[in-house]
C-alpha cells in the first residue's frame, strides 16, 4: 500500500464511522435544540436499536454471516430491519418523553437530565438481564462485494452505510426546513413561548423531536450491526460518547453541525489510529474538542444563543 | 457464552451438588476446612468460570466422599468477581471478595482467580491475611515476581500459587514457536491494555526480537472501543508476516472479526486469552479460523491418563473439561494434599499451616505431573501448549475443546 492508498483507506474507515456518529449526534442535537436537555438515554436507545435489528434479522432465519441474500430479498430484509428498529426506538423515545420527562418539564435544574441518565441505565439493564452480556454475532446478509481502488478496499457495506446516512440526513434536513412540523420545531427551538402563542403545539413538537432522534438512533444501531457484525450491551457508551462529542463539536442544537461533527470525529478517530496510535484516540478526540470549545464555545457551526431568561 | 437460563441451571446444579457434597459425609464431629472459590461467573468468562469451578467441586466432593482426611470435610464458597457493568472480571469486585475471605477466619485456603487483573487486586489483601490462594489460569508474571513483592505480597510470604506457567513463559515460548516453526520474519504486536494483555505482549515482544524477528509496531487496543479498522489498516500497510494479540475476549471478539475483513491472510496468534468460547461464539467462523493460541499448561485432556477424569466430568456436568479445568482440579488436589499433610502431623489446618503446607507440597502423579512450587509460588514444572483454530463442523462450533486443534509444545527459551 502506498501512502496515498493508506490515506484513502483511512478516509473510507473514518467516513463510515462518521456516518454512524452523525446519525447518533442528530438525536442529541434535535432534543437539545428544542428543550435544552442533554438526553443521556440516547446512548442506550441506540444500543436497544441494534438489538431490535438483530432480533428482526434473526426472525428472518439469518444467523452469523453464512446466509448471503441478493436482490429483492436483501432489500426487503434490510428495509424491514430498518423500519422496525427505527419505529421501535422512536416509540421508546416517545415513551421516555411522554411519561418520564413531560412531568418534569417545568422543574428547574438538572432533574430532567438526571432522569435521562437513569433511563439509560434502565435500558442497559433490561437488555443485560434479557439478552446477556456476551458479544452477539449480528446476522449480516450483505454480499461481500468490494472494489479495489489502488491498494485501498471499498466494501459494499460502506457504500450502503453512506447512502443510508445521506438519505436519512437529507430527509431530516428537508423535514426541518420545509414541512409544517419542521418549521414548528425550529420556532419552538427559537422561543417556545412565542411559538406557543402563535399556535404551535409545543407538546407535539417535543414528542416528534424525541421520535425522530430516537428513530435515527435505531437506524444507526442497525448500521452499527451491519458494519461490525456485532451487537453488545455496552456499545451504547462507546459510540454514544463519541456521538455526543460530535454534536458538541459541531454546535449542539445545530442540525448541519451534528452531521459535520460526526464526520470530523470519525475522520479524527481513524487518522489518530494511523498516526499516533490506537491507545491515544480518546485523548486526541477530546483534546480537539477542548480546543474547539476554547476558541468557539458554541461549537463549529453553532451560534451562541441569546440569554433566554 | 452462558445464557441467563443456562447460568441459572448451572448455578442450581452447583448448589445441588454442594448440598449433596456436604451431606454425603455427615459425620457429626467432622470439622470444616473452608475454601473460597473466586471466579468470574458474570460476563465474558462466565462459561469457563463454571467449568473450572466444577472441576474443583469434583475434587472436593471426592475427598469428602472417600473421607480423604479423617475428621475433616471440605466446604467451598463461591465468590463472583465479574460484574455486569464491566462485562468481565472487575478488579474492585475481586478486592472486595478477597476482603470478605480474609475477614472470615474460617477460610483457610482459596482457589482462583481466573484473571490476572483480578489477581493483582486480590494478592495484597490475601497477603495481609496470610490466606493462600491457588490460581488455575491467571498467568501474569508480576504477581509472583520477587521484584514486585512489596506490592503483591507485602506481608512477605508467598500466598499466590499457580498450577499454570506464567506469561513470562507463555509469551516468549510462543515467540520461539512463531520464529522457529512458523518462520515469520516480521510481526506487529498488540495488547488490550489489561494486566494480562500488556504483560504477555511485552514478554512476547522481548523474545521475538531476540529471535531476530522484526517488530514493525506495537499498539494498544481500548477494549471498550468498537472500531479497530484504523490500526488494522495501518498494519495492512506495514504488511508484517504475523500479528500477535495479547489480550482476552472483550477486545478479542471485535479484533478477530475486523482483522479477518482487513488482513484475512495474515498469521494471527494470541495467548490463552484467545482460547475462548466467547470469541468462538461472538466472532465464529470463518473469522477465527487459523488463529494460533497457547495454554499455559500441558495438554492432557486428550491423553489416555486423563480419560477417567474427562469421562467423570462429562457425566456429572454434561460438558467436556478443558485444560484449565484440569489445572483447577489439580489446584484443589493441592489444597487437599496440603490439609492431609498437616493433619498427618496431628496439627490443625489453620491458615498459617495451610500456607506453609502448600508451599512445601509435593503432589505426585497428578494429571499435569508432579506439582511443586518455587519460593515465589510458581510451579517448578512449566509447559506451554500451542493450539490452532480449525473448524470442526461435526462438533459444536463454540466448543473450545473441539475447535482448537493441539499443535504441540512451544519451545523453551
Amino acid at each position: 500500500m502506498t501512502a496515498g492508498d493508506l490515506f484513502l483507506q483511512q478516509a473510507i474507515n473514518g467516513l463510515s464511522l462518521g456516518a454512524m456518529y452523525s446519525l447518533l449526534a442528530l438525536g442529541f442535537t434535535l432534543v437539545y435544540g428544542i428543550m435544552e436537555l442533554i438526553n443521556f438515554a440516547h446512548f442506550n436507545v441506540f444500543m436497544v436499536g441494534s438489538m431490535i435489528a438483530m432480533l428482526v434479522l434473526q426472525a428472518f432465519g439469518l444467523s452469523g454471516q453464512q446466509t448471503i441474500l441478493t436482490g429483492l430479498p436483501l432489500v426487503g430484509v434490510l428495509l424491514v430491519g430498518f423500519v422496525v428498529s427505527m419505529v421501535g426506538c422512536g416509540l421508546i423515545g416517545v415513551f421516555i418523553e411522554r411519561f418520564l420527562l413531560r412531568p418534569l418539564r417545568n422543574v428547574k435544574g438538572p432533574a430532567a437530565m438526571i432522569t435521562t441518565i437513569g433511563v439509560s441505565y434502565i435500558l442497559f439493564n433490561v437488555v443485560l438481564l434479557t439478552l446477556g452480556t456476551d458479544s452477539k454475532n449480528f446476522p449480516n446478509p450483505l454480499p461481500p462485494i468490494k472494489w479495489e481502488i489502488g491498494g485501498a478496499v471499498l466494501r459494499m457495506r460502506e457504500v450502503l452505510i453512506w447512502g443510508i446516512a445521506l438519505v436519512l440526513m437529507g430527509g431530516l434536513t428537508y423535514f426541518v426546513t420545509y414541512t409544517k412540523l419542521g418549521k414548528a420545531m425550529r420556532a419552538t427551538a427559537q422561543d417556545p413561548e412565542a411559538a406557543r402563542m402563535m399556535g404551535v403545539e409545543v407538546d407535539k413538537v417535543v414528542m416528534s423531536a424525541f421520535f425522530l432522534g430516537s428513530a435515527l438512533a435505531g437506524a444507526s444501531g442497525m448500521i452499527f450491526g451491519l458494519y461490525y457484525n456485532l451487537a453488545k450491551v455496552d456499545i451504547g457508551f462507546a459510540a454514544g460518547l463519541r456521538a455526543f462529542t460530535a454534536a458538541v463539536l459541531g454546535g449542539i442544537g445545530n442540525v448541519p453541525g451534528a452531521m459535520l461533527g460526526g464526520v470530523l470525529i470519525g475522520l479524527i478517530e481513524s487518522g489518530s489510529g494511523q498516526v499516533i496510535g490506537a491507545a491515544w484516540t480518546d485523548v486526541v478526540i477530546f483534546g480537539i474538542l477542548v480546543l474547539v470549545l476554547v476558541f468557539r464555545p458554541a461549537g463549529l457551526l453553532g451560534r451562541l444563543a441569546p440569554n433566554k431568561s | 457464552m452462558l445464557t441467563r437460563r443456562n447460568a441459572f441451571k448451572a448455578a442450581a446444579g452447583l448448589a445441588a451438588t454442594a448440598t449433596v457434597g456436604t451431606a454425603g459425609v455427615a459425620h457429626a464431629a467432622d470439622k470444616v476446612i473452608k475454601v473460597g472459590m473466586n471466579m468470574s461467573f458474570t460476563g465474558a468468562d462466565a462459561e469457563s468460570a463454571v467449568r473450572v469451578a466444577n472441576a474443583a467441586i469434583m475434587a472436593f466432593d471426592d475427598a469428602n466422599a472417600t473421607g480423604a482426611i479423617k475428621g475433616y470435610k471440605f466446604e467451598y464458597v463461591k465468590f463472583d468477581d465479574g460484574t455486569a457493568t464491566a462485562g468481565q472480571y472487575d478488579p474492585a469486585q475481586a478486592a472486595t471478595n478477597a476482603r470478605k475471605m480474609v475477614s472470615d477466619k474460617a477460610f483457610v485456603a482459596a482457589l482462583g482467580p481466573q484473571m490476572s487483573g483480578a489477581g493483582k487486586a486480590m494478592a495484597p489483601i490475601l497477603s495481609e491475611g496470610n490466606l493462600a490462594i491457588i490460581t488455575p489460569s491467571s498467568t501474569n508474571p508480576d504477581i509472583t515476581d520477587p521484584k514486585f513483592a512489596a506490592q503483591y505480597r507485602p506481608a512477605g510470604k508467598a500466598i499466590y500459587f499457580r498450577t499454570v506457567a506464567t506469561d513470562a513463559f507463555q509469551g516468549p515460548n510462543m515467540a520461539n514457536f512463531m520464529a522457529k516453526t512458523l518462520k515469520i520474519k516480521s510481526v506487529y504486536v498488540l495488547d488490550d491494555s489489561g494486566a494480562y494483555g500488556v504483560g504477555i505482549a511485552d514478554a512476547f515482544q522481548g523474545q521475538i526480537e531476540k529471535n531476530g524477528v522484526k517488530v514493525l509496531g506495537r499498539d494498544r487496543l481500548d477494549p471498550k472501543a468498537v472500531d479497530y479498522a484504523s490500526v488494522l489498516t495501518k498494519i495492512k500497510a506495514l504488511n508484517p508476516d504475523a500479528i500477535y494479540y495479547g489480550g482476552v475476549g472483550q477486545a478479542g471478539v471485535k479484533f478477530v472479526k475486523q482483522s479477518y475483513e482487513i488482513v484475512p491472510n495474515m498469521i494471527k496468534a494470541g495467548g490463552d486469552g484467545v482460547y475462548s468460547t466467547d470469541i468462538l461464539k461472538g466472532a465464529g467462523f470463518p473469522s477465527f479460523d487459523g488463529w494460533y493460541s497457547t495454554q499455559a499448561s500441558p495438554h492432557v485432556t486428550e491423553d489416555k491418563g486423563s480419560d477417567v477424569f474427562t469421562t467423570r466430568f462429562f457425566q456429572r456436568f454434561g460438558s467436556r473439561p478443558d485444560d484449565y479445568a484440569v489445572t483447577c482440579y489439580t489446584a484443589a488436589q493441592v489444597i487437599i494434599q496440603a490439609a492431609k499433610d498437616i493433619v498427618a502431623t496431628g496439627k490443625e489446618p489453620t491458615r498459617d499451616a495451610m500456607q506453609a503446607a502448600i508451599q512445601n507440597v509435593s503432589l505426585k502423579g497428578s494429571l499435569i505431573g508432579t506439582v511443586e512450587f518455587d519460593p515465589n509460588g510458581d510451579m517448578k514444572n512449566k509447559v506451554i501448549s500451542v493450539f490452532q483454530v480449525k473448524k470442526n463442523a461435526a462438533k459444536p462450533l463454540d466448543d473450545t475443546e473441539s475447535q482448537f486443534k493441539y499443535v504441540g509444545v512451544a519451545p523453551m527459551s
